[in-house]
């Protein structure tokens, strides 16, 4: 094992990289400075593992991503948090809640930053950063559908403009992004709103189903439970409506897609 | 299981695609640095990442940007 880098010498060669006067030697020195984070990404990993999820793990930050987050942002190299981390992807919202509730006892202290309600250029997330032996190991806790924006956000910087992902690039597709990341937002918060209407309208019933018939609170609970049901009726299509907002999105975009293929053709 | 990816962003594809068993990290470590050398040399911009997923039909879930194109990932967002 080499000697470890300093904290001076690491933020030089951030330096260096962001200079863009790398050689090849700092090409190894970054790669011994991502492999000190590899004992700690792996104890991230498998306390994550040992809970039953099995996140993907990025090993470690490329380092065209690190020249760039260090052109983009006034961050010293010793500072990324996210040189090696992992990802899990979870269906909704009230699972990606507990799973974080669940970070922070697997890992007391770990910082967390939540990007739902206030997202980063359309981005939505929550981060958890756990700190094993001084090295932050940055978990990313996502729905489906934060998921599938934040894949959507990355693949139009890579093939239209780089800038998109950071709020930059042409209006249209920023718009169109930033349109479908607040409709995503609303339908989580409905769905999340709905699941928890669905688990007490659901014992509300089961209880109900237990009473004998002829008691008079019964009859009037009775009557509270086909409130309830018409409820849940009309909660379960707004939920629908609202699905098919995000659907008229992404089916739009699509098209303006097909269009921009058929005029290169 | 360990994935090198070397990845052409503006073109939206994979270039170099290898998988590594779980003790094969230095391997995949070692393959990683010389691609990396190696695109410094000739002064190209790659994306050169590991990953480790528990197969590679994981990995295309959580990394679906390098293996789909962008109405392909569209598509599959609004089967639901």
């Amino acid at each position: 094992m080499k000697n470890p880098l300093s904290k001076t010498q690491i933020d030089q060669l951030g330096d260096r990289l962001r200079a863009g006067s790398h050689t090849e030697e700092d090409l190894r020195l970054l790669d011994d400075y991502r492999l000190s984070f590899r004992e700690a990404y792996e104890t991230v990993v498998q306390k994550i593992r040992g809970y039953g999820e099995f996140p993907t793990g990025r090993v470690d930050k490329s380092t065209l991503s690190i020249v760039e987050k260090l052109r983009r942002e006034s961050i010293r190299l010793s500072q990324m948090q996210d040189i090696a981390g992992c990802r899990v992807k979870l269906a909704d919202i009230l699972q990606q809640d507990h799973f974080v509730a669940s970070l922070r006892t697997l890992f007391p202290g770990a910082s967390v930053i939540d990007r739902r309600d206030k997202p980063s250029h359309g981005y939505r997330a929550v981060h958890v950063i756990a700190e094993v032996s001084g090295k932050p190991i940055e978990i990313q806790v996502r729905t489906a559908l934060q998921h599938l924006w934040a894949e959507l956000s990355e693949k139009c910087s890579d093939v239209l403009d780089p800038a998109i992902k950071y709020g930059g690039g042409p209006d249209e597709w920023r718009n169109r992004l930033t349109s479908i990341s607040k409709s995503v937002a609303i339908y989580e918060k409905f769905e999340k709103a709905h699941e928890e209407f669905e688990k007490a309208h659901s014992e509300f019933e089961k209880a109900v189903a237990e009473l004998p018939d002829h008691h008079e609170t019964n009859q009037k609970l009775r009557r509270k439970l086909e409130v309830s049901t018409r409820g849940i009726e009309e909660s379960r299509g707004e939920k629908v409506r609202l699905w098919n907002v995000n659907a008229d999105l992404l089916n739009k975009m699509i098209s303006r897609l097909d269009d921009l293929k058929r005029q290169r053709q | 299981m360990i994935f090198l990816i070397e990845y052409n962003r503006s073109e939206g594809r994979i270039i170099t695609f290898r998988e590594y068993g779980e003790s094969q990290w230095q391997e995949a470590g070692n393959a990683r640095l010389e691609i990396e050398l190696e695109l410094n040399r000739q002064g190209v911009e790659h994306e050169v990442v590991l990953l480790e997923a528990e197969n590679e039909e994981a990995l295309h879930r959580t990394h679906q940007r390098y293996f789909a194109d962008l109405t392909e990932i569209l598509k599959s967002a609004t089967v639901r």
